[in-house]
């Protein structure tokens, strides 16, 4: 096993653990911060297989929005400490068995597909962001522009979807032990 | 075939596997997007790989991990708008209640 091996299964599983971890604890909080967790172990795996730009652009973007998602938590939680340790899962069978049997699927996939002659040889970082940088300003430009119009457009929409006056008649009844008005 | 490509595609899998689960089985909205996060994680974790191991010298394949990231993206946006909308009109963000779309 080469130290190259190691560290991606390492940072594999650690992405893993950490993705399960999110589903165990009863605190919204530490949810959040295990998938920040996960999504920045991924990063160290990108960054072990060689994918130096996308490795880095993984950690910056995920910490970020997993710190965004950690406080929408504290905000919309009933209990985001989770000290009254209550289940909010249903159809919990099904969803094991539906998570099971994707897993196995798509390791089956993985296993008895021929894929072809491997490189283990991959460009330089720098090679890497200039043919990427080529890529996206040349024959991507398209798909590149149509992805940042789309998060303009979803952004607005998203604003625009979240700040519409409540009618008189639906004013909420919240029971949240968050909301401090009452 | 080699066993990094291999690993790879098992982080994959499982990171999609336990996506499902947490996506179909929470019943709140934000641990909803938590699961559909992973989900794609995982179809990120195997583009990055066959990228890697099968065409290290095409950048379109780097390009589709950019457009995951970018559906990453979206989906936090779209979802905390209907969110914050939900929690604006009912006071909650749990799904077992919304049983309409009517806001």
């Amino acid at each position: 096993m080469t130290a190259q091996m190691f560290f991606i299964a390492f940072f594999g599983l650690a992405a893993v653990w950490f993705g399960i971890a999110v589903f165990r604890t009863y605190s919204m909080v530490r949810s959040a911060l295990a998938l920040l967790f996960s999504q920045t172990a991924l990063g160290a795996m990108f960054l072990s297989m060689q994918a130096e730009f996308l490795g880095v652009l993984q950690i910056m973007m995920m910490a970020t929005e997993m710190s965004i998602m950690a406080i929408f938590m504290v905000m919309f939680m009933m209990d985001p400490g989770g000290l009254s340790t209550m289940d909010m899962i249903h159809q919990k069978r099904l969803s094991l068995l539906a998570g099971i049997v994707s897993f196995l699927a798509a390791v089956g996939v993985a296993v008895f597909v021929d894929w072809g002659p491997v490189e283990m040889i991959a460009p330089d970082p720098a090679q890497q962001t200039i043919a990427l940088g080529l890529e996206l300003l040349g024959r991507s430009m398209l798909i590149f522009e149509t992805a940042g119009i789309t998060i303009l457009t979803s952004m607005i929409a998203a604003i625009s979807v979240a700040i519409q006056p409540v009618k008189q008649n639906t004013v909420p009844t919240i029971t949240g032990s968050n909301h401090h008005e009452h | 075939m080699s066993i990094d490509l291999l690993i790879a595609l098992i982080t994959g899998a499982a990171l999609f596997g336990v996506g499902i689960y947490g996506a179909l089985s929470q019943t709140n909205l934000v641990m909803i997007m938590m699961g559909v996060e992973l989900i794609l994680a995982g179809a990120m974790v195997n583009l990055v790989a066959f990228w890697r191991y099968l065409h290290p010298d095409n950048p379109a394949g780097q390009m589709f991990v950019l457009i995951i990231m970018t559906v990453m993206a979206i989906e936090m946006a779209v979802g905390f708008g209907v969110a914050i909308a939900r929690f604006r009109a009912k006071g909650s963000v749990e799904m077992e209640e919304a049983v309409e779309l009517k806001g």
